[in-house]
């Protein structure tokens, strides 16, 4: 085994204690006032357990034995076994701050100073004693001797009650303090952001500076170019003189002198403010990259709460799983860190309710029974990548497409043409289930577009997505760094300048008018064996044409969601870094703009919303065949068929879809309810029980699909089978959604239903 | 609504003779009320051939040499932004907005003037014609809008004041103001 140094990672766990270790004393005080506050002792239990392995990782073994005495307790007084009394948070202050020591001290040997056994003793009491069990401290003896008394906490903490003195010497906790006031400060976020937010006005006028000194190279140019004519002037002009005599050849004499100087000090000047503009670089993109620094943190503050909840969702879906976590150390902007839990939530849910098979499809796969999760951080230039893979089934292709063309978000036609990857992305589209079924957790819909919204709207960042049927599913999230300075492509259209963040950019192309082709009415271009649609980006913005100039017309082709389209655009005018700034107060949100910057001029220019202008894109040359035309044609009331044999859900549930607006019909059982839409009743959607009289809801629904004419109507199945064989039988029949009669609510169901007659 | 006496007609003659009774009557009460009545400020402005006023409290600053970046697909009353110290501000024709014709001297100027305007909500800096004055006013001379106000009109308009024989119409910004987008 490799022996890897830990003294290495010690002050990264310093760091990280110190918060725990607050926290931890916070809560103690607040638990005193309210000893049943569940989410506190969850908290503190979860920070004791977080200390407890970070100390051993580290090699603080008597820290980690310490906290693992507090957790003991912790878990105890979760579990109700003892309650927690103001008694004992002596003990539990006292274990802290031997924490604090200890960590402080770190590598050195302070047995002599701190007395470990004797408090492992009084904390193994502590979690004994409530519950009347005998408390057993191994490690060390039962009850150690008290060393010292330490007086002074008693009185500097009086909400703890002083029954057991510490044996702490006061001269350590003297030194405690001082160290760590020199070690951290603490700071308000808003003090940070508003630091940031100058610092960027700092980076805006660095660039600025740039500019000016391009400019004045370019007047030294001029200068140059000067110079060489009045020498040539100067030469004629001598060679003319013979009349004028020499007021005229001192004028000339004086002018060139002028000239000369002039040149002289420009290019002095020049030198010096280049030289001062690069020194002033290094120092403001030190100063960059510091302040941002102040902002960031490791992602395992957001990664630490997720084996539990994959756990618990594990849990919730009969399976097992188990969740890896690889670069929690990995440092990420505050403001990403907290958009980024929403969207990993989404992720690993989906993971496991479609990614990972039931046991029974896991064995028969020839895989572990414990489906796997692995969650990976990393950092990449400026970005961060995060993967999520699992080793489910994978997303098949097949199925996507099927339900995309069944819900109206491509036409037949245009799923055939799509590639597996492409189709694939349709689980990103707003309302798209990957999920044959809509179950309550995932499936309904909500989920995968909401991490692209998060991603690519919010963090402006990337989504990816492969997957390898059989084998799992890789989600790969590419973040930026931080939210406030980005690389963007700057392109003029229309005489006006535009920023596209170059995340959101496969490639910049030149193309011949020649390469352009037109199908169907709309103009592609062909590209690596692919084609890819081509819009004018005036047309997206509405702006008025202008000249091109040179006969290669300019296309970016932006990668979205496996959709990529080119847009054309008048000219490149250069990638650069920017500074992102919101459009005010006032402009809340635009279409197709994220943000603006300022340039170096002080020109400002709006920064395009890639997604934006791909679904105006889209809109604009018809490629979204979203059923929005026949929804408008059809006006009236949706219909819907009700088919229930309880007589009190089935009223329940008219008049839940007759508030919600909805023509009812019912049917009291599955064979009534066939006989209605065989008759030619026309409805929008089926909401079915399961288990009814002559046909099952099962029945029902396979018999709607295998009815040529029945066979696109949504069928909901309302039951209060909940087993996951059942949902499977429902998935078999074909159903389009699954809900249990025991999260049954008005919003579930009409949510379900609109999402699916959309 | 301005000046041009001989335009106005009749039911609007009779009004501004009402006004001008109740000015004199609000002028001779300014003595007995004494200094402390209410004052309420407001800095003048002019669309086209007509002047209106925004109350100070709602006024930031005047900027007298903006650029302005257009924002594609917006409101046709929102011209774009402009960066006022390194703070972005959308720019408001309220001209537009309230469907007053404008002579559009400031779209010809290459440095138009604006009022940058805020209220609780959101900052914006509306472009006018020409700034004038600012106008103290005490709050009994405000009158309510113009019963012959557009509906769409009076809700822009909080209330008026006559001054100079011009009546002036008061711009509720809250109701100018409101942020573009939200929830959408």
């Amino acid at each position: 085994m490799v022996e890897f140094d830990r003294s290495a990672f010690i002050g990264k766990f310093q760091e990280e204690a110190t918060e725990y270790l607050q926290r931890l004393n916070e809560g103690v005080i607040t638990l005193e006032a309210d000893p049943q506050n569940r989410e506190l002792i969850d908290q503190m239990l979860r920070d004791a357990h977080t200390l407890k392995g970070s100390s051993r990782m580290v090699g603080l073994i008597e820290i980690s034995d310490i906290a693992h005495r507090l957790e003991d307790i912790m878990v105890k007084v979760r579990d109700g076994e003892i309650r927690y009394v103001p008694d004992m948070s002596e003990v539990f202050f006292e274990a802290l701050d031997s924490i604090v020591f200890l960590s402080e001290s770190a590598g050195k040997d302070v047995s002599g100073e701190v007395d470990i056994p004797g408090l492992l003793g009084r904390l193994g009491e502590a979690a004994g004693a409530a519950s009347g069990e005998t408390a057993s401290a191994p490690g060390g003896p039962e009850r150690a001797p008290i060393a010292e008394k330490d007086d002074t906490r008693n009185r500097e903490r009086p909400g703890a009650s002083a029954k057991k003195p510490s044996p702490k010497k006061a001269v350590h906790e003297e030194q405690t303090l001082q160290t760590r006031v020199q070690q951290t400060v603490r700071i308000r976020t808003e003090q940070v952001d508003r630091l940031l937010n100058l610092v960027s006005e700092v980076v805006i006028a660095r660039i600025k500076d740039d500019q000016h000194a391009r400019d004045m190279r370019s007047l030294q140019a001029r200068m140059n170019e000067t110079q060489q004519l009045w020498s040539r002037v100067r030469t004629t002009a001598v060679n003319l003189q013979s009349r004028e005599g020499l007021a005229f050849n001192e004028d000339l004499n004086l002018l060139d002198e002028l000239l000369n100087d002039q040149r002289k000090r420009l290019s002095g000047i020049v030198k010096t403010y280049a030289e001062d503009a690069s020194r002033a670089s290094t120092v403001v993109a030190d100063l960059q990259e510091h302040s941002m620094a102040l902002r960031m943190l490791p992602v395992s503050t957001v990664f630490n709460s997720f084996p539990r909840s994959v756990r618990e969702l594990a849990h919730q879906f009969n399976k097992e799983v188990e969740l890896q976590i690889e670069g929690g150390d990995t440092e990420l902007d505050k403001k990403v860190l907290e958009e980024i839990n929403d969207p990993l939530i989404h992720i690993m849910r989906n993971a496991v309710d479609h990614g990972i098979e039931s046991l029974p499809d896991r064995l028969a796969a020839g895989k572990p029974a414990k489906g796997k999760i692995l969650l990976a951080a990393r950092q990449e230039g400026d970005h961060i990548v995060i993967e999520i893979s699992d080793d489910g089934a994978g997303i098949d292709p097949e199925k996507v497409r099927a339900a995309a063309v069944r819900k109206g978000y491509v036409s037949q036609t245009e799923a055939k043409a799509m590639s597996d990857r492409e189709a694939t992305y349709l689980i990103f589209e707003a309302g798209f289930s990957t999920s044959a079924i809509i179950t309550e957790i995932s499936g309904r819909g909500v989920g995968m577009d909401v991490v692209r919204e998060f991603i690519v709207e919010k963090l402006k960042g990337s989504l990816d997505v492969t997957s390898v049927p059989g084998q799992g599913t890789t989600f790969r999230l590419t973040i930026p760094l931080t939210l406030a300075i980005i690389r963007a492509l700057l392109v003029s259209v229309s005489g006006q300048t535009f920023a596209i963040p170059t995340a959101s950019i496969e490639e910049t192309l030149r193309v011949d008018p020649s390469e352009i082709i037109k199908v169907e009415g709309r103009e592609v271009i062909r590209r690596q064996r692919r084609t890819i649609p081509i819009v004018h980006l005036r047309d997206v913005l509405g702006l008025e044409a202008a000249e091109n100039i040179g006969r290669k017309l300019p296309v970016v082709t932006v990668g979205f969601s496996g959709h990529r389209i080119g847009f054309l655009v008048n000219a490149f005018v250069g990638e650069q870094q920017i500074v992102i700034k919101t459009l005010g107060t006032h402009l809340v949100r635009v279409d197709n703009v994220a943000g603006v910057t300022i340039l170096g001029a002080g020109e400002v220019v709006p920064i395009l919303n890639v997604p934006d202008l791909m679904y105006h894109a889209r809109q604009i040359t018809g490629m979204r065949v979203r059923p929005d035309a026949a929804a408008a044609a059809e006006t009236g009331p949706k219909r819907i068929l009700i088919c229930e044999d309880s007589f009190t859900t089935r009223e329940l549930e008219r008049s839940i879809f007759e508030a919600a607006g909805y023509d009812v019909e019912t049917a009291t059982d599955g064979a009534l309810g066939l006989a209605k839409l065989q008759e030619g009743l026309k409805v929008h959607a089926v909401v079915t029980d399961v288990q009814m009289p002559n046909m099952s809801g099962f029945d029902l629904t396979r018999a709607i699909r295998a009815d040529g004419l029945l066979k696109t109507i949504p069928v909901v199945i309302v039951t209060s089978l909940e087993r996951e064989e059942e949902k499977a039988e429902g998935i078999q029949a074909g159903a389009d959604a699954y809900i249990t009669k025991s999260v049954f609510n008005q919003d579930t169901l009409i949510d379900t239903v609109e999402r699916l007659i959309r | 609504m301005n000046g041009d006496a001989p335009a106005i007609d009749e039911s609007k003659a009779q009004q501004s003779l009402e006004i001008l009774r109740r000015r004199a009557e609000s002028l001779a009460q300014v003595e007995a009320v004494d200094t402390a009545a209410e004052l309420l400020e407001l800095l003048l402005f002019r669309l086209g051939e007509e002047w209106y006023a925004v109350p100070i409290s709602g006024v930031r600053e005047i900027v007298n040499d903006f650029v302005l970046t257009p924002i594609p697909r917006v409101p046709d009353f929102i011209q774009g932004v402009t960066n006022v110290r390194g703070e972005i501000v959308s720019v408001t024709d309220i001209a537009a907005l309230m469907r007053i014709a404008s002579d559009g001297t400031w779209a010809g100027r290459e440095l138009p003037s604006a009022i940058i305007a805020q209220t609780d909500r959101c900052v914006s800096a509306i472009v006018v014609d020409e700034i004038g004055d600012i106008l103290d006013v005490p709050r009994e001379a405000l009158e309510p809008p113009l019963v012959t106000l557009d509906r769409s009109q009076v809700e822009f308009i909080s209330g008026s004041v006559y001054r100079d024989g011009r009546l002036i119409g008061i711009v509720n910004l809250d109701r100018v103001l409101e942020p573009i987008g939200d929830n959408a």
